[in-house]
């Protein structure tokens, strides 16, 4: 891999909560491309690790880099509009709006939001919101969210929420993509589901993705690399099927949750 | 059943995007500007003058809060303060000499700076202190304004608003205040529903309910929090001066005191917030309901069906209005618009119990 397929860098980032140290200087490159599986026990540092490259808990120790560009400490909005999209663990949908306005939410960058062309609606503001409504009618296609368009978002199943969630990120054009275990709590068929469209998204749209995954059925399956957590540390890092059989990783699952299988 | 969703298909994105999607609710926005349109014609000036007008301002009025309350969802206990610095300035621009379209225009400008100035300092701080630093905008505005004899002239003063015409049409006869009240009445409401259904609105939301999930796509929850302010202070200094000038006429400072912005935020609450029907009818159950009430108990008073002492009489209303208050609180914390919305979808959808949305 040369330097310049690198996409995002990871070097040496540690992150404390008070006397806890989350991640100890962990450091990982992901490819332009990639589909990077991000494993390991339950508290072992992922979502800490993800909260670190979106800037929500910006590390106190190491650097991260995106296409080249430091955007450690930087805040939230500022990586989104750099073109990083996440969704999360715990679904964080907009309550009070339809699954319609949420994935429109998703486009807030590439608009033009202010009160000046909301007060003159159809000169400034009209054209807009029908062009972005026809780019979110082309994501509602590719997610198969028809049935649900106009719906509360929070009277949906949960399985559904991930998928608005989902849409909302794309709706964002980001360049990568970072998934917190987009198939939690999912049936079998769901899970399915969920990687048909996170494959088609990644085709469709060029995407690197990092993801964080329980399911190693899953992670086999689509991700190419993957960098295993334990306690804060990297325990493995390379070809998914290779890393998840290393016998540090092993005697890290049996030690800790049966959950994480 | 004329009020049906069935038979109605949308076939482009534009018709689906129009404010009144249902023919129904169209002829109900038609039939009600042509009744505010006509009032004049078959309601004494009594009523015109002293319920169906002040009702319209304050009604703007409760909007104008809403923006920041029920979009944006920041508390604000000093809007009477904001309302304020829109009338005094509107009044001492137009006694300059400046035309009254600029004078309204300087109101908005002046409020919206100094609300947006104590946003800004608000939005350093969270939640309860939030709601202290908007305190603390109503009690320097007030002192300012009652200390500082060239803004209010003197403690005791009355400023009289002098005469103005609005681009050509006076603003003196109480038809003519009428009709400029509700000319911005309906701009506002009409503004409010092109902010809810345009990015802007939408941001303001999203930060307003899950901050971290709108950072994430984007939105910068400061910037957009103060923009909301921005707004917010901006139509509500005109409002203000809408207030002064088609209402009051003479200006007090404790016509703009901190009852006042209680009562403001009673509105958007009852009202339901965020909605602009709910603006309407939160400001016409804050405003009308207690002198209804007081009336109604006067009469059964007078007719000798309860005795009651005139202590008890002057405060039953209040006791009955903040019931009303907790009750919605407790009941139906979406407010007056959410029953109307029940009713309305009880009829799109009949004969079935459920609508799809
Ligand atoms: N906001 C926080 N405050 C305090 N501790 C935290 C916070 N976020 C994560 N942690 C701690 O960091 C460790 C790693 O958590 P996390 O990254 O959520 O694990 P994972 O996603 O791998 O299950 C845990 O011990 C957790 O308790
Ligand atoms: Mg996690």
């Amino acid at each position: 891999m040369t330097d310049s397929d690198t996409v995002l860098r990871c070097e040496a980032v540690t992150r404390r909560f008070g006397g806890i140290r989350a991640l100890k200087g962990v450091s990982v490159d992901i490819a332009k491309g990639e589909i990077f599986g991000l494993v390991g026990p339950n508290g072992s540092g992922k979502t800490t690790l993800v909260n670190c490259v979106t800037g929500f808990y910006p590390p106190q120790e190491g650097r991260i880099l995106f296409e080249g560009a430091d955007i450690t400490g930087r805040k939230p909005h500022r990586i989104a509009a750099g073109g990083i999209a996440r969704t999360f663990q715990n679904v964080a949908l907009f309550k009070g709006m339809s699954v319609l306005e949420n994935i429109l939410m998703g486009r807030h960058n590439l608009m033009h939001p202010n009160p000046i062309s909301s007060l003159f609606y159809p000169f400034l503001a009209r054209g807009e919101e029908i062009a972005h409504r026809r780019k979110v009618e082309e994501i509602i296609d590719l997610l198969q969210l028809e049935s649900v368009r106009d719906e509360a978002v929070d009277v949906i199943p949960l399985g559904l929420q991930k998928r608005v969630e989902l849409a909302r990120a794309l709706a964002a054009e980001p360049r990568m993509l970072v998934l917190d275990e987009p198939m939690a709590g999912m049936n079998q068929e769901e899970k399915e589901y969920m990687v048909r469209f996170i494959l088609d998204a990644h085709e469709a749209l060029g995407l690197t993705v990092l993801m964080i995954e329980h399911h190693m059925d899953v992670v086999t399956a689509i991700c190419g690399r993957v960098l295993v957590l334990n306690d804060g540390t990297s325990l493995a890092l390379g070809p998914a099927r290779e890393a998840i059989a290393d016998p540090d990783v092993i005697a890290a699952y049996i030690g800790t949750s049966s959950d994480a299988a | 059943m004329f009020y049906r969703l069935s038979g109605i298909h949308h076939t482009g994105y534009a018709s689906a995007h129009r404010l009144w999607s249902v023919p129904a609710d169209r002829w109900q926005v038609v039939a009600v500007l042509a009744l505010a349109l006509l009032a004049p014609l078959f309601v004494s000036d009594l009523y015109l003058g002293s319920y169906v007008l002040p009702w319209l301002v304050w009604s703007a009025a409760a909007l104008s809060l809403s923006l920041l309350m029920g979009l944006a969802g920041q508390l604000h206990f000093g809007y009477a303060a904001v309302m304020a610095i829109g009338a005094y300035t509107s009044i001492h621009l137009a006694q300059a000499g400046v035309p009254f379209a600029l004078a309204i225009l300087g109101a908005g400008l002046t409020s919206a700076v100094i609300g947006t100035l104590f946003g800004a300092a608000a939005l350093r701080v969270k939640g309860l202190y939030l709601v202290m630093a908007t305190l603390a905008m109503q009690y320097l505005v007030d002192w300012v304004i009652v200390n500082v004899p060239a803004i209010s002239g003197g403690a005791q003063a009355t400023l009289r608003t002098p005469d103005v015409t609005f681009l050509g049409l006076p603003v003196e006869t109480l038809s003519q205040r009428y009709y400029f009240a509700l000319a911005w009445a309906v701009l506002l409401a009409l503004f409010f529903m092109n902010v809810k259904r345009t990015s802007f609105g939408r941001a303001l939301i999203a930060i307003r309910d899950k901050d971290f999930a709108a950072a994430v796509i984007g939105v910068d929850p400061f910037r957009f929090k103060l923009m909301a302010f921005l707004t917010s202070s901006f139509v509500g200094g005109v409002t203000g001066a809408v207030l002064a000038f088609c209402y009051y006429r003479a200006v007090t400072p404790e016509q703009f005191s901190f009852n006042v912005s209680i009562q403001l935020v009673a509105m958007v609450l009852v009202g339901g917030l965020g909605s602009v029907i709910g603006g309407f009818l939160g400001a016409g159950f804050v405003l009308l309901l207690p002198i209804i009430l007081t009336n109604a108990i006067a009469d059964l008073g007078a007719s000798g069906w309860i005795d009651l002492s005139q202590n008890l009489m002057a405060h039953l209303p209040l006791i009955f209005y903040g019931a009303m208050i907790i009750g919605f609180l407790l009941f139906e914390p979406l407010g007056l618009a959410k029953i109307y919305d029940n009713v309305r979808k009880y009829f799109l959808v009949w004969p079935f119990r459920h609508s799809g949305s």
